[in-house]
């Protein structure tokens, strides 16, 4: 409990005003912030009014869903979808469809294969390749390329990208699939360079003149000039580790990535933004602040609202104990409903202001 | 004098084969051991190994089909594993 009020103390040798600006500053200078947090704590809010104020300061915005069950569409109260829509002056909004960028990119590998095989076999690469769309993992890989590829438009089509993730287990991993996917491209390039030194050792020693034993793949390899199916698998290859290690470069420079959360003053919100914190810091990934959205407002009155306050008090406390470090701004609770961009605006200059309910 | 010299050359040759050739037998199967692995990376979900990146790998796999038959062959799998590709 000592500890708690020294934390509590030195918190407040710090301007509180310092921080906030730190916080919305941060986040106007990085071309790509990711806002992500629990459902239903206030993500797709927070992110369209962040958006809305680089809009408004003359910056080109592109604002990405990357959750599955879009709301962007329904705040807006217009259609946005696949394809980048401008929503306001200066402002973009996309809604990524992983099913789109999965079909798509089946459907490119079930054309070459086409050209490849008896077409007596069609029908069995269609049946093999819709086993395939439906594996697990492949929504994932789908949503990471298509993601990736947003966050290459940074900053040279738009000044910001911001994006209104899915809620954090899902986003985490697909912060970390760039990691894991790079490390096993590397695996599979390592393997080819491995086949490769061999086949040139195979050429010093006449390697046409292998003969039985069953090396048939050796002359099935040498039948094609100048190995030109491995240097085509070989670009596959490089390509997918260039996408995905710039993904990652990207997400791991400080000045070109914000990652921000948003919680409510609540137990389950708290505790899920503190796994949220150690599952990036595992990734490496820096967290820029917290938004600490639906705060009660001090002109709340009646002896309900007094009792849900001193509960949030205590989750305040919390809050600022296990995040000292961290810049953060308080949203309060909204008289109304939150959906239209005028009521954007509002909480846009809520956060600029960094208001607070004391 | 051409006689002496197109059997030294031939018998050179023969030296050469002599020595070289059980390495490259070794070098041909090491470097078919290292494909096939590669092939078991590219493939293998479909006969039961998991692998985490099945939608990278899709990609690589119509580039891989002409090598398919005789890799199943030597896996131990007299027809294709596969139902989806019956290249025997």
């Amino acid at each position: 409990m000592s500890s708690h009020s020294i934390q509590a103390n030195r918190q407040l040798d710090y301007p509180p005003i310092i921080w906030r600006l730190s916080l919305l500053d941060e986040i106007l200078t990085s071309p790509l912030v990711f806002v992500g947090g629990k459902g239903g704590v206030g993500k797709t809010t927070t992110a369209s009014a962040l958006a809305l104020i680089a809009a408004d300061r003359g910056s080109r915005c592109l604002l990405v869903s990357t959750d599955p069950a879009h709301s962007l569409a329904d705040l807006f109260g217009q259609p946005i979808g696949n394809t980048e829509t401008a929503i306001a002056a200066g402002l973009w909004a996309l809604e990524i469809d992983p099913d789109r960028q999965a079909d798509t990119h089946l459907a490119a590998v079930k054309a070459r294969m086409k050209r490849l095989v008896h077409p007596r076999s069609y029908s069995e690469i269609d049946r093999q390749l819709s086993f395939a769309r439906h594996a697990p993992g492949t929504m994932e890989a789908a949503m990471l390329e298509r993601v990736a590829e947003v966050m290459a438009m940074a900053p040279s089509t738009y000044d910001h990208i911001i994006f209104d993730t899915a809620p954090t287990g899902h986003t985490i991993r697909l912060l970390s699939l760039p990691e894991i996917m790079a490390a096993w491209t590397d695996g599979l390039l390592s393997h080819r360079k491995k086949s490769e030194r061999l086949s040139s050792a195979l050429r010093h020693l006449g390697g046409g003149k292998v003969r039985g034993d069953d090396l048939s793949l050796i002359d099935a390899a040498t039948d094609h000039k100048d190995g030109s199916r491995d240097a085509e698998i070989n670009e596959l290859l490089q390509a997918r580790r260039r996408k995905l290690v710039q993904a990652r470069e990207q997400l791991l420079d400080r000045t070109i990535t914000s990652f921000m959360l948003v919680l409510n003053p609540d137990r389950l919100s708290l505790l899920e933004t503190m796994k949220a914190c150690n599952t990036l810091t595992e990734f490496s990934i820096p967290l820029a602040g917290l938004v600490v959205n639906r705060v009660l407002p001090e002109n709340a009155d009646g002896s309900f609202i007094k009792n849900r306050r001193q509960q949030e008090a205590h989750y305040l406390e919390d809050i600022e104990r296990v995040f000292g470090h961290l810049p953060k701004v308080r949203v309060s609770l909204q008289p109304g409903d939150v959906h239209d961009i005028n009521a954007l605006r509002r909480i846009g200059q809520i956060i600029t202001r960094g208001e607070t309910f004391t | 004098m051409d006689k002496i010299c197109t059997y030294f050359g031939r018998f050179k040759e023969l030296l050469e084969e002599f020595y070289v050739s059980p390495y490259r037998g070794a070098v041909a199967r090491a470097r078919r051991d290292e494909d096939d692995l590669f092939m078991l990376f590219v493939f293998g979900e479909l006969m039961g190994v998991p692998n985490p990146a099945t939608y990278y790998t899709l990609e690589l796999q119509p580039l891989l089909l002409e090598r398919f038959h005789d890799w199943h062959r030597r896996q131990g799998f007299e027809h294709s594993p596969l139902d989806g590709f019956r290249c025997c």
